[in-house]
């Protein structure tokens, strides 16, 4: 459904997708790059909280050191409840102010939870000396239409191929049945009626139906197993776009293992009620979807999502190691999901796609202390002799680096 | 004249054309025949068309009809902080099953535990494990536990249970009935203390801990020596001389785990030790630890007292040439020597044999330096002359109630009879067992306790030391814990969590220093470990006993009286865990048998009764038992293990073997292993015995390599000259391989085996190996990854015995690799021989080219991972759902028709690797531990990175005693070995 929708809007998306990538690039420049942990760590603030702005969840946060104690807020912060518990007058207001909606504890230390106020302080920007240097206007403009020609490139190149294997997918029914019915047409020609008096005529077309067939089949069994494209009607209405785009909240609010395990996490309907407490109608689905979601709370019956990405049983992925160490960004996989109202499948996830990104994609070389062990190729890029190391050139190619 | 090949004899003698013939049917031509005439006629037909058609449609349809099934994703209504989905926590836990004690901790994946490792903080096991322990976790998910409370075999509620049950109690005790709480031995302080209380609530209650295996011996006769019974806490690790008489100290005696690490740690010789302990064994069958021994000398069961006397004799300088042993003098001289760091200990369940031992061990000066009495070893409390006394008083009408805790008298008691006619007469009978067992069913009330991985517990199994049991999964059925059931009929509704926690509060804490009791119980919970450091202010005085005298009564038997020598083996111990597939598919280590258990005799008895391997006896018109002709068995000694033949406890054990307990001479009401002078009969007919090892001969090569301590200290590479001679000899036309970052190895120390397989049973639950069953393994196709081969030396009466694990030796020029024809086995850039199962297609080349066949083939589909139903072959049950929890998730199951073999952990050097990655560090060496490494608790194993030369591993390739097996095929194996050495004489 979803994906004849999409190629029928083949030339607006193209469009779209133009300017959401300008988009992106635009908002990724003005934050100044280079991330120290309080940026990241306000990553979960900003599920709720807005520095300047309006209100979200929860208040706006600037001049929040003015009006309370840092000491206060420490506690505040690492646990709210604690505090609500304890009677503390200004929590209680705080928390009937805000609709009752607990704020999750954060096991932070103290040093960091003053780093993240003195990211607040500085109006959501990291302190100078972490952020590079600002560039001059010219070297901004320059880099900017460069990067927009990039980004439109690629937006281009990307829709333009998604569009075709899509085509080519939906054209091998098709050319399979008209070929199979030629094949048995001249096959029983052939045999039986015998109208064609030429034989080479029939030994042609019976070749070819047979090499088309033959590759159709050979496409259609690599497939086997596989996905792409695959998008599933979920049995709660929950966009992507409206959370993590619209919404700004943070891939690993909900996915929160995603650094820690394989498995990124699902998040438990807790997750969700932490603001759906109290956000209980939505612009697109009204107040339906979101019932359904209280109804699980309520009942203590967990929603049934369906997987969309699946690998074979064969196979071992380990989110850690590809977002943490690897420092992937999740679109790499999963595509743009922040822009998707239903989750597809966009790679095929087969092992020739994940090769193929192992023999492109670097590694964290020189970042990272633990390839130190690698003493060769530490002589060798040094040298110059290699530009730069791929997850291949530490056995990312290896059959027993997934499959155990 | 052409070759003629043929299937059968009937196929040869019959003329083709009378087949032909054969296959008309009446005047219709055959199939055959007809499609021959077609093709004669050489045209095409109808048929043809069919043909091509079907097969293109059927291709299509297959094509068009493979859809995916939707799978789902089901997260946590609310997820637990502590749980990550996709990533093992560790629980430190302890096992206990009555008999043995091992500290743990237990891997949980997602909520169930899979598998059990050694906790390294214990002072006791120091992160050593048993098979046992290993195994322990399969209990769990046994198929055959109980779900419910019974009621007179009817399902019934925990509430009605308990009102029947306490109404009975109180009527018992108002009229003054004896009622009787019988256990194992009990090492929980806690639940000592529920005891108490339920003793309080019902005062003619009296607590009998019965012992299956029994040290009554030890504790009666120092009762006598020190004025208490008790057993001590041995010190293998100070002792220079072990002399030991039939005590199987390595594998089941007391507490094996702990001695195995404290011997090997004085037998070490790498990392510049140059001195070892020595070992003098003396026993009637080849026992695990006396085939470690240096020196083993047969000695027959019955002698074995007359053979203490003579040693003590000898040791006080008197005559002691007249005793069964000829060495005797040599060895109380070596003894003398070594006064103060000697030891000698013994297994026989007679007070007056342990007397004679103890006033050894006082002459030597042993005590309190080799053997302490102020740390108390606590395992085995029980006293097998109140346990007959009870049978007696049963079977008397003269105790009324009685609560059965985890024992099976009906199974394990020699008299089984008077244990069921006995129960008969209590009015009130109650079992709170965790596995099916035979005696739940002459009771009551079945009160079923969770298991140990479900429940709360503490125990102390030396004197001030103390470890913790802590659920590591919810209760999967519909179980109580028995401390929770004794605490409700004695009407004090509690958890046991709190009741322990309170204990502790208020007996251990104070004395803690800690400040806070939240902060002391965290942080020993979290360890499992506390170690008070309180033990007896003095040690015990040695008070002297009339020792001539017992020596004088110890006489010598007639020599050609045959005896029965009853032993514990090493994987299903006394019967509890048999119904355990893992362990019953765990070969023994010296016989390689499993699945059953047999008859040991000589090969001169053997000769003389006619007997061959596999042949049937009966032993005093009990039987029959299989026999295996055993080099080093005593002449007229027939060693037979307990713990088979099960009758109520599941498939994987019910009818396997023959329960020998019958056999246990009770005599005053002490249990004794060895009876002198039994009737053995031979029957007709014979029964096969599945080896794992059917070939002991290495055929001129130098498999494995051994020397004695005198040569080694004058030439380090003795018995492994040889190497030089090869090195000099290897030649390749390929270039030699280099890794760059990483390249894994293995050294395995061969004098630190000992051969008590945990190491096979961790790599199963760690690696999913399949268990294959008896009849699998009998055409030798068991499919362990890990397998530990022995071989003898020397005289056959009674050869020296060495062992050796094999697994892949992820050679270098891998011979297996370049046979594949799919590339299925490869080479990874760290020199591990990978094998990607999906790609095998099975033609078993590479395992017909391994030289050391470690490659394992998939007759079957064991696992249930094909899609095709009908491969499946499964006798011992383990694809039921339930047994199916234990399973890793992060290691694929392999379907029917592949290869696999040992990876080196693959998973668990991937895990490590990715926790270095994550905090941005270098691996440290002695991180990545392989599941085989893990459970040694010799420390045998040792894996580490070979490029690095300051690991641990490279060290061990570099010391001189490193040899690779069969290294002149130039493999290049990535495992070691280091030749064993013997202390031959001092």
């Amino acid at each position: 459904m979803m994906i004849r929708f999409l190629s029928q809007l083949g030339s607006l998306n193209r469009v779209v997708l133009y300017f959401i990538f300008l988009g992106a690039i635009l908002s990724g420049l003005t934050s100044q790059a280079q991330t120290p942990e309080a940026e990241k760590n306000f990553q979960v603030c900003k599920a709720c909280h807005n520095i300047d702005g309006p209100k979200l969840i929860g208040p706006s946060l600037a001049g929040v050191t003015e009006r309370r104690t840092t000491e206060w807020l420490i506690k505040f912060i690492r646990n709210s409840q604690e505090v609500i518990q304890s009677g503390d007058p200004i929590a209680v207001q705080l928390f009937e102010e805000n609709n009752k909606i607990p704020m999750p504890a954060n096991p932070l230390t103290d040093e960091q939870i003053l780093d993240i106020l003195a990211y607040i302080n500085n109006g959501g920007k990291v302190a100078a000396e972490f952020a590079q240097a600002a560039p001059t206007d010219e070297q901004l403009t320059q880099k900017q239409t460069m990067l927009d020609e990039m980004a439109a490139q690629q937006a281009e190149r990307e829709t333009r191929l998604q569009d075709l294997e899509r085509d080519a997918n939906r054209n091998f029914g098709t050319t399979f049945i008209l070929t199979l019915i030629i094949l048995i047409v001249v096959i029983f020609d052939l045999l039986v009626t015998r109208v064609i008096k030429a034989r080479f005529v029939h030994t042609v077309l019976i070749l070819v139906s047979l090499f088309i067939i033959g590759e159709i089949m050979y496409k259609e069994a690599a497939m086997l197993g596989r996905q792409q494209y695959y998008q599933p009607d979920q049995p709660v209405w929950f966009s992507h776009k409206v959370h993590a785009e619209q919404n700004k909240i943070d891939c690993k609010y909900c996915h929160t293992s995603v650094e820690k395990s394989k498995s990124a996490g699902i998040p438990g309907t807790h997750v969700c009620m932490n603001c759906h407490n109290v956000v209980k109608s939505g612009k697109i689905t009204g107040t339906e979807e979101i019932a359904k979601v209280t109804q699980s709370w309520e009942t203590g019956t967990p929603i049934e999502w369906i997987r969309i990405h699946n690998l074979p049983d064969h196979v071992y992925f380990n989110h850690a190691q590809h977002v943490n160490a690897g420092k992937l960004d999740c679109k790499e996989c999963h595509g743009d999901v922040q822009k998707m109202d239903v989750v597809m499948q966009v790679n095929d996830l087969s092992m020739g796609w994940c090769l193929e990104c192992h023999r492109k994609t670097e590694v964290q070389f020189a970042s990272n202390s633990f390839y130190k062990t690698y003493e060769k190729l530490h002589e060798q890029f040094k040298n110059g002799e290699i530009k730069r190391v791929t997850a291949d050139m530490v056995g990312g190619d290896n059959c027993m680096k997934c499959h155990y | 004249m052409e070759k003629k090949y043929y299937r059968s004899l009937e196929e040869l003698t019959i003329n083709p054309d009378q087949i032909q013939d054969h296959e008309m049917l009446g005047d219709k031509k055959s199939l055959l025949a007809l499609e021959q005439e077609a093709k004669k006629n050489n045209e095409p037909n109808r048929r043809d068309f069919l043909k091509l058609f079907g097969f293109t449609v059927a291709s299509a349809a297959v094509v068009a009809s493979c859809e995916q099934p939707v799978r789902k994703a089901i997260p946590y209504l609310i997820q637990p902080e502590e749980i990550v989905p996709g990533k093992a926590s560790y629980y430190a836990s302890t096992f206990f099953d009555g008999t043995d004690y091992c500290s743990i901790l237990v891997k949980v994946r997602d909520g169930r535990p899979i598998k059990i490792e050694g906790n390294k903080l214990s002072a006791i096991t120091g992160g050593g494990t048993s098979a046992r322990a290993q195994a322990s976790v399969l209990n769990l998910y046994d198929n055959y536990r109980y779900t419910k409370p019974l009621v007179q075999g009817e399902e019934a509620s925990w509430s009605e249970m308990d009102r029947q049950i306490t109404d009975k109690l109180e009527a018992i005790s108002a009229k003054g009935g004896k009622i009787v709480m019988l256990t194992p031995t009990i090492i929980s302080p806690s639940t000592k203390a529920v005891i108490a209380a339920f003793s309080e609530k019902y005062p003619t209650t009296s607590h009998i801990q019965y012992d299956n295996v029994s040290a009554s011996g030890i504790r009666k006769a120092n009762e006598i020596s020190f004025g208490e019974a008790f057993v001590p806490s041995y010190h293998f690790d100070k002792a220079k001389l072990i002399v030991s008489f039939d005590a199987d100290f390595l594998g089941t005696w007391l507490s094996p785990v702990e001695f195995t690490r404290q011997y090997i740690s004085n037998r070490k010789l790498h990392e510049g030790k140059t001195t070892m302990s020595r070992h003098i064994h003396l026993e009637g069958g080849m026992s695990l630890t006396g085939s470690n021994a240096d020196k083993r000398i047969a000695l027959k069961p019955s002698q074995q007292k007359a053979a203490i006397a003579q040693l003590y004799l000898a040791l006080i300088q008197q005559s002691s040439q007249n005793g069964p042993v000829a060495e005797m003098p040599a060895i109380a001289n070596e003894l003398l020597d070594a006064k103060g760091t000697s030891l000698v200990v013994c297994n026989s369940n007679d007070h007056e044999t342990q007397l004679i031992v103890n006033a050894i061990n006082q002459l030597l000066g042993n005590y309190e330096n080799t053997t302490n009495t102020q740390v108390h070893l606590k395992v085995r409390q029980g006293n097998d002359q109140v346990m007959a006394k009870l049978i007696d008083e049963l079977n008397a009408g003269l105790v009324d109630g009685i609560i059965l805790y985890d024992v099976n008298p009906v199974y394990d008691y020699p008299e089984s009879d008077k244990v069921i006619s006995g129960l008969q007469k209590a009015s009130l009978k109650i079992s709170m067992p965790v596995l099916r067992e035979e005696t739940s069913s002459y009771v009551d009330f079945v009160c079923p306790d969770h298991h140990f991985l479900e429940s709360w517990n503490d125990f102390e199994v030396k004197t001030g030391h103390y470890t913790f049991a802590q659920p590591a999964i919810r209760p999967i059925f519909n179980t109580r814990s028995a401390q929770e059931s004794l605490l409700k009929w004695a009407g004090k509704e509690k958890d046991f969590r709190l009741f322990i926690q309170e204990y502790w509060e208020k007996n251990l804490f104070p004395a803690s220093g800690y400040l806070s009791f939240t902060a002391f119980w965290n942080e020993k919970i979290h360890d499992g470990i506390y170690d008070s450091g309180i033990i007896d202010p003095k040690p015990l005085v040695y008070i002297d006993t009339d020792i001539e005298g017992l020596v004088g009564k110890a006489s010598v038997l007639t020599a050609s009286d045959i005896d029965l020598d009853l032993y514990y083996n090493i994987s299903v111990g006394n019967g509890k865990h048999a119904n355990n597939p893992w362990l019953q598919e765990l070969p023994d280590p010296i016989t390689k048998i499993c699945w059953d258990n047999y008859a040991a005799v000589s090969q001169k008895l053997a000769d003389e009764y006619g007997l061959k391997d596999e042949d049937l006896i009966t032993i005093n018109q009990t039987g029959p038992y299989p026999v295996i002709i055993q080099p080093g068995q005593e002449h007229h000694t027939v060693s037979l293990a307990l713990g088979y033949g099960r009758e109520k406890s599941g498939k994987s054990s019910e009818g396997i073997g023959v329960n020998a307990y019958p056999l246990v001479k009770m005599e005053d009401g002490s249990r004794h292993l060895q009876t002198a002078g039994v009737v053995i009969n031979k029957v007709a007919g014979n029964y096969r015995l599945a080896r794992t090892q059917t070939h002991h001969s290495m055929e001129g090569r130098e498999i494995v390599r051994d020397t004695t301590l005198q040569e080694y200290l004058v030439k380090p590479n003795s018995g492994n000259e040889v190497r030089e001679e090869i090195k000099k000899h290897l030649k390749s036309i390929y270039p030699k391989k280099t890794y760059d970052g990483f390249h894994w190895g293995m050294a395995i120390d061969l004098n630190s085996c000992i051969g008590c397989n945990a190491c096979i049973v961790a790599c199963s639950a760690e690696n999913n190996v399949p268990v294959v069953g008896k009849e699998q393994v009998l055409m030798a196709r068991e499919m362990h990854w890990i397998r530990i081969d022995r071989y003898y030396k020397g005289d056959p009466d009674n050869p020296e015995l060495i062992r050796q694990p094999v697994m892949c030796q992820h050679c270098d020029n891998a011979p297996c690799e370049n046979v594949c024809p799919v590339a299925a086995t490869t080479h990874s850039n760290e020199g591990i021989n990978q094998m990607a199962y999906n790609r095998c297609i099975g033609t078993r080349y590479c395992n017909n080219n391994c030289p050391y066949k470690v490659r394992r083939f998939n007759f079957f589909d064991y696992t249930n991972a094909d899609s095709f139903q009908g491969n499946l072959y499964d006798p011992a049950e383990m694809t039921v759902d339930l047994r199916k929890l234990v399973l890793n998730p992060d290691v694929t199951t392999r379907a029917k028709g592949v290869i696999e073999k040992c990876s080196f952990c693959i998973q668990r050097i991937q895990d490590t690797k990715l926790t270095a990655k994550i905090e941005n560090r270098e691996l440290v060496d002695g991180e990545v531990v392989t599941a085989c490494a893990q459970a040694c608790p010799s420390q045998a194993i040792v894996f580490g990175n070979l490029n690095d030369t300051e690991s641990r591993v490279a060290k061990m390739f570099a010391d001189e005693r490193n040899y690779h097996v069969l290294e002149e095929l130039h493999v290049l194996p990535s495992v070691g070995y280091l030749t064993k050495v013997k202390n031959t004489n001092v």
